[in-house]
């Protein structure tokens, strides 16, 4: 999903900056607001654990591999939506400058597919599945449409570029993080669970508020019940 | 996608000593995002080639392996080269091949995805060239230097500080798996039995990340950290002449390039064509 340099034009990557910009905008005030200095440093591991994990290769159906993306992981877990920009802004920076992984003329793009797009279709649908079908499995379902929506908009934003058909890239794209996605899901809610044994203080859907609010002694509380 | 020892052949790269090693980070960032930004906004064959030429005297000069660095680019390529491949196909314009199926090869599809590679191997140059003269720690560094917000420098900084940690976590559960014998793509194994451990690894992976982190933070605070402070090495460094004659060359060189693609090159063929 990440769109290498030279396969968008210059003035569509300026567009998807801006939209980029404004979207770090609102998630370092989040930030600010909601995560102290002893958090901060939390999240700079975490988007480390997020990398380590991208580069775990997962089997998928037929054949092929692929790997988690973490963004719905990340929006849930905080239950914020800038924490899945912030953190995946990092994680694709680096890949970017780093390892050639998507490009940097493109960052734009990638950070509103995998981090904006991702993080905001995965915290909606988890609030608005929850009530419903109880918080696993809506978990699943939102982590399964975030990446499933987001390989969707990178398909379109190649056919604005002009690189890619309109209709073979959906479907292309579709197919292909159809099965991804499910991945991503099984994935999600395996570690949600497993975070829900063993540390629940660090789930936002144990505490009243968001992470900040809470206060170290407040979330041992929290994890010694 | 990288894997630690990925990570650690870069990182070593960046131990070399040259001059394009020692110069400021954020020339080094600055001017190679410049290249790349050119190299995207050009549409002729004859500026990009030129422009690779440029890369490849700098990778030279800064003795950094061409047989590696020829190797991560080739790695690279497929991850575009496979929307590359389809441009012959898939792009209008006038059709010189005609295969079974109705499937037709066109002159304007085969000139766009030459332009398209052309771009993609001087971008991918530019990273490898830029990821092997600056190790990640300066590259945060200079991102800090050159205005990035505080939080966003600060998680920059220590998440790569944290990524090697991450690698060796990493590792040790994969030897302790294959130490067991488990393999996720062994088809004899059920599918949900391997989703379920790979599930824990990543949960593992994440519960080790939050704690080490807290640790940490334990740590730094207990040594006088606070919000005000500075994680990153924040000294003003003056650039120096080696930094100039950079700077001066890199600017040169794309306004001849510039200049030469909107009076000359359209005289060289098919490597001077503007592809649109």
């Amino acid at each position: 999903m990440h769109i290498p340099d030279g396969f968008i034009p210059l003035w569509q990557c300026a567009i998807y900056y801006v939209i980029m910009i404004v979207a770090l905008y609102f998630s370092l005030n989040w930030a600010r607001k909601n995560l102290d200095e002893r958090l901060i440093p939390l999240m700079a591991v975490l988007a480390a654990g997020i990398f380590a994990i991208m580069s775990m290769n997962m089997p998928i159906p037929f054949g092929t591999s692929g790997h988690m993306l973490g963004g719905a992981l990340v929006a849930i877990v905080f239950l914020a939506p800038e924490a899945a920009v912030l953190i995946l802004f990092i994680v694709l920076l680096v890949q970017a400058l780093i390892f050639g992984d998507g490009g940097l003329t493109v960052l734009g793009a990638n950070v509103v597919n995998m981090g904006l797009v991702g993080g905001v279709v995965a915290f909606f649908s988890f609030k608005a599945l929850q009530k419903f079908t109880g918080k696993y499995l809506a978990a699943g379902i939102a982590a399964w449409l975030s990446l499933f929506i987001a390989s969707e908009v990178t398909a379109v934003q190649m056919w604005l570029a002009g690189t890619f058909p309109l209709i073979e890239g959906l479907a292309m794209m579709g197919l292909y993080h159809f099965f991804i996605g499910i991945i991503e899901a099984i994935l999600t809610v395996v570690v949600l669970i497993a975070l829900d044994k063993v540390r629940p203080d660090l789930l936002a859907w144990n505490r009243k508020k968001n992470m900040g609010e809470k206060t170290l002694e407040a979330s041992e509380e929290v994890a010694a019940k | 996608m990288s894997g630690a020892s990925t990570v650690r052949a870069i990182e070593q790269e960046t131990e070399k000593e040259s001059i394009l090693h020692l110069m400021d980070g954020r020339v080094k960032l600055v001017l190679l995002v410049l290249i790349i930004v050119y190299a995207v906004f050009s549409s002729q064959i004859a500026v990009l080639a030129f422009l690779e030429l440029y890369l490849l005297i700098l990778i030279y000069i800064s003795h950094v392996s061409f047989k590696s660095s020829i190797k991560r680019i080739l790695l690279l390529l497929p991850f575009g080269g496979f929307i590359i491949a389809f441009q012959p196909f898939i792009h209008p314009g006038d059709v010189i091949w005609t295969g079974a199926f109705g499937i037709h090869v066109t002159e304007q599809g085969l000139m766009w995805a030459t332009l398209l590679i052309s771009r993609l191997i001087v971008a991918l140059t530019s990273i490898v060239l830029l990821s092997s003269i600056s190790p990640m720690q300066e590259v945060a560094q200079s991102f800090r230097r050159l205005g990035m917000p505080r939080e966003l420098a600060m998680i920059f900084s220590l998440m790569i500080r944290f990524l090697f940690m991450f690698y060796d976590e990493l590792h040790r559960i994969i030897h302790a798996q294959r130490a067991r014998c488990f393999d996720a793509f062994n088809k004899k194994i059920p599918y949900k039995w391997r989703m379920k451990q790979l599930g824990y690894t990543v949960a593992m992976m994440f519960l080790r990340a939050y704690e080490q982190g807290e640790t940490i933070y334990m740590s730094m605070a207990s040594r006088g950290f606070s919000d005000e402070s500075n994680l990153y090495n924040d000294r003003k460094k003056k650039l120096g002449r080696t930094e100039y004659l950079y700077i001066g060359a890199t600017l040169l060189l794309v306004a001849c390039l510039q200049i030469l693609a909107m009076t000359h090159f359209y005289q060289w063929g098919f490597i001077g064509m503007n592809i649109i």
